[in-house]
């Protein structure tokens, strides 16, 4: 692996788009507001699974809403993304604290992914479950985990 | 006048609160966090309503209907966005005063957004209620748009101009 970030770190594509300062800010605001399209869609749709919140609307109408606009968001998270790991490749792969993010981003996409596929079914019940209560609140604490690490992770190991 | 705001920011920074945070390892970190969240929840029902003014993504709903269901999360998202904030800036208020960018940010872009922004929901709400977005509406969106993209390119400057 660490082979593959040093030849990704060395392409041509990769070292043009890293070198360029108009590129690289661009990468950065896209990644920043894909994280805040994909991560305020999320906790909107958890809160309502919660019952937390929007309580007038059933939680299909909140989920049929917000998803499209957290789907957008991810396309946006991992475009950038891709570009903004792929210029410093072998130092964000040895960083601990970035190997944690993306593990907190897959498993919050997971669980993302989990409230998706059973909404409609929740929703239909006179009442949600007690267990798609803890599967909305783990969504939630996932992605607020995630912004957490986000933010530590330059600060921590002085990558990005 | 310069002088005056870092007076106010030596009194800031020297409060309880901001003591607190900058002499916490997880305090720095939980502030940043609520700033991020409450961000999330701004920026991210913003962009929401801007690219359905501009006809991109989802069009289950109007951007009428769209602003109507987002605006207490959209509001709730500022005020959590200014909680975490103000006490990131409290923690090292004499830093930031003198930052160019920061200055940018909290001094021109973030008003101009948010008083661009209100105008753009209520056009939203009171004009856009067909499916096809009016060609205003649609500049407003890309306005606001751009706004928040130039808001966040000077907040991921600001560190560039650190004072030390």
């Amino acid at each position: 692996m660490i082979h593959f970030c040093e030849w990704l770190e060395k392409n041509p594509w990769i070292m043009a788009i890293d070198s360029s300062v108009v590129i690289s800010l661009i990468l950065e605001i896209l990644h920043y507001s894909g994280f805040f399209l994909l991560v305020g869609a999320m906790v909107i749709v958890d809160l309502r699974v919660m019952g937390l919140a929007a309580r007038r609307r059933t939680p299909i109408e909140v989920a049929n809403q917000l998803f499209p606009w957290m789907w957008t968001g991810l396309c946006m998270v991992l475009l950038s993304g891709f570009f903004m790991f792929a210029g410093d490749a072998p130092d964000f792969y040895q960083a601990i604290t970035f190997r944690i993010k993306i593990l907190v981003v897959l498993v919050a996409i997971a669980f993302g992914l989990i409230v998706r596929h059973y909404v409609p079914r929740w929703g239909e019940l006179p009442s949600i479950p007690f267990g798609a209560k803890i599967v909305a609140c783990l969504s939630l604490v996932l992605w607020i985990g995630a912004i957490l690490i986000s933010v530590e992770v330059p600060a921590i190991s002085g990558v990005g | 006048m310069f002088h005056f705001f870092m007076a106010i920011a030596k009194w800031l920074q020297n409060t309880w609160w901001a003591l607190d945070i900058s002499g916490s390892t997880w305090a720095y970190p939980f502030v940043q966090m609520t700033h991020f969240t409450g961000l999330s929840l701004w920026v991210g029902t913003n962009l929401a309503l801007d690219l359905r003014l501009l006809g991109i993504g989802s069009k289950r709903q109007t951007a009428s209907q769209l602003s109507s269901a987002l605006f207490a999360w959209n509001w709730t998202g500022l005020l959590i966005a200014i909680t975490g904030g103000f006490m990131l800036f409290s923690s090292a208020a004499t830093k930031y005063i003198p930052n160019p960018a920061f200055e940018i940010k909290l001094g021109i872009l973030v008003p101009v957004g948010i008083l661009w922004h209100i105008f753009v929901q209520w056009h939203a709400r009171a004009r856009e209620q067909a499916d096809v977005v009016s060609p205003f509406g649609k500049f407003a969106g890309l306005l606001e748009l751009l706004l928040w993209f130039s808001v966040i390119t000077a907040a991921v400057s600001i560190p560039n101009f650190d004072v030390h």
